[in-house]
């Protein structure tokens, strides 16, 4: 556990981002001044009200938006672009997908750029598309597809290349309460038996809850920053029911009002 | 009421409304202003009979056609690579929207002081004709590949060439079609000017030359020939969008229905 907890372990120190000019006097930053470890294998929750700069945070560990300051790690490496060891499930499935190739074409994308034999291809995304449950709709391309199917291609896409972490910006934020209830439930069990990585941003309480070991909260922009870390060691599946997710969502909920 | 609404009895009855009006000018005007349907039809005849029309068309259809495969040929990469390199689109739009305002029909002169009488400055200048509408539209369609696609592909693993042709092609396909498509009704238009100033052979110098002759119904032949080449070509391609890349989203403008 220790040495797995090392591995694809994330490092921020003093993490800054800004998108003006750094010669301007009055620097305006997004997010300033974040220290974060996120331990290899734990399912980190990043929470916060709209705009305070969680989606930046997540496409900075991507590696597709650049730092301005501080230092950000992943397996003791500097990040500077994005690389094939962090996936990204992004919040919008139409956005992402690649309308043009059958779901199973979209799933076995990633190992087509690393031309892996197609035999070993259609076995990994057979698998993977058993996974999330989509076995049956090899064939269909994404606009046969309802908002909920489309997000499980994108994840069956990214845990097809076996990424060590797996970033998720909002995924389940379009859907409906019953498909969103099934998804949360499914990446339980994904992480559970993959041991990836997951940060997974969120402005949604009791989904973050459900979901993760230690939620992150972050402070109303701008510089933004994470002000808490909550322990969430309940047991999964978890029970929103409950008394202690009624405490912890609370204490959670309290923190927003102050 | 109902039968009316059938399409082909609203379109044969529109057809006829439409020869009995231009009958109709032909009576009151004569038919040296304005030749009626039948005259025409006695024209086109004579003009079949000596075998001049089919080579006419043959004519212009070949000089289009390769001009037009050409320069689609030159503009499709350099659109690509235009659109996807930055440094080279930030010098190279100014330019192309400085030349998209010189229509075709301007250069001809200068076309045969460069290229000669012969048939390359008229396929040359199809091939301009061409070549700046379709680089436009591959440009637009580059520019608007939805960032998701090229940062979920570039963390899956893909080179910058690989992003280009696994993802920006695909995603601009629609572009390119609707480019190629334009371009094919700008180059009738480029070779009708051309063949009316310096040819003398084609539709476009039936066209001219009929004047001389006062034969109007030559002209009118002449007109309606452009009027089926342009449509049957376009249907064609419409077809051909709607058949072959209809995975890419080309939908064809004419067939659809609501
Ligand atoms: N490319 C950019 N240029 C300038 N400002 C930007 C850019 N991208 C984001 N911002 C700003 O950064 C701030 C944080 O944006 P971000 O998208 O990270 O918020 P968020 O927490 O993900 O919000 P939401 O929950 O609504 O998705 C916002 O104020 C936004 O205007
Ligand atoms: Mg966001």
């Amino acid at each position: 556990m220790t040495l797995l907890a090392k591995q694809n372990a994330i490092h921020i120190e003093q993490l800054r981002k800004s998108y003006s000019e750094p010669s301007v006097g009055d620097v305006h930053y997004i997010i300033k001044d974040v220290d974060l470890v996120i331990k290899g294998g734990e399912f980190f929750i990043l929470l916060g009200p709209s705009g305070c700069g969680k989606s930046t945070l997540l496409n900075m560990i991507a590696g597709f938006v650049s730092k301005s300051g501080g230092n950000l790690r992943v397996n003791d490496v500097e990040v500077n672009k994005p690389g094939r060891d962090r996936a990204v499930v992004f919040q919008q499935a139409d956005s992402s997908l690649f309308p043009w190739l059958t779901v199973r074409q979209n799933v076995e994308f990633g190992l087509r750029m690393k031309k892996t034999p197609k035999e070993e291809q259609r076995l990994i995304s057979d698998r993977y598309i058993r996974l999330v449950g989509l076995t049956g709709h090899e064939e269909k391309f994404p606009k046969e597809l309802s908002g909920g199917m489309k997000q499980r291609v994108q994840l069956a896409r990214v845990l097809a290349n076996d990424p060590a972490i797996l970033l998720m910006d909002e995924p389940f934020g379009a859907l409906d309460a019953m498909t969103r209830r099934t998804m949360q439930k499914e990446l339980v069990n994904i992480w559970r038996e993959t041991h990836k990585t997951v940060i997974f941003v969120t402005h949604d309480i009791q989904e973050a809850l459900l979901l993760g070991e230690r939620i992150g909260i972050m402070s109303v922009g701008p510089s933004s920053n994470i002000t808490d870390i909550y322990d969430n060691s309940l047991s999964y599946p978890r029970d929103v029911a409950s008394q202690q997710f009624y405490n912890l969502y609370n204490t959670i909920q309290g923190h927003f009002e102050e | 009421m109902r039968w009316i609404e059938k399409k082909w009895v609203s379109v044969s009855l529109l057809w006829i409304a439409v020869l009995c009006i231009w009958q109709l000018g032909a009576v009151v005007y004569g038919p040296d202003v304005i030749p009626g349907p039948w005259s025409t039809l006695k024209g086109g005849q004579e003009l079949l009979a000596d075998g001049t029309l089919t080579k006419y068309i043959g004519i212009s259809f070949y000089r289009v056609l390769v001009g037009w495969v050409l320069g689609s040929l030159v503009a499709i990469p350099v659109g690509l690579i235009i659109g996807k390199v930055n440094v080279i689109r930030i010098f190279a739009e100014p330019f192309l929207n400085f030349i998209r305002f010189i229509p075709p029909i301007a250069f001809i002169t200068l076309f045969l002081v460069w290229f000669g009488i012969g048939e390359q400055s008229k396929i040359a200048l199809i091939m301009y004709a061409t070549f700046f509408i379709v680089v436009l539209n591959i440009l637009t369609g580059v520019m608007s590949v939805e960032e998701d696609k090229i940062r979920s592909a570039r963390s899956m693993g893909a080179s910058e060439w690989q992003i280009l042709l696994h993802v920006i092609v695909p995603a601009t396909i629609p572009y390119i079609f609707t480019g190629v498509r334009i371009a094919m009704g700008t180059s009738y238009m480029a070779i009708i000017g051309a063949e009316m100033i310096a040819s003398n052979e084609g539709v476009g110098y039936l066209i001219w030359n009929s004047r001389l002759f006062f034969r109007t119904d030559w002209i009118f032949v002449g007109l309606f020939c452009l009027g089926f080449m342009g449509f049957f070509t376009d249907r064609l391609l419409g077809w051909f969008g709607k058949k072959v890349l209809f995975r890419y989203g080309v939908v064809s403008v004419a067939g659809k229905r609501r």
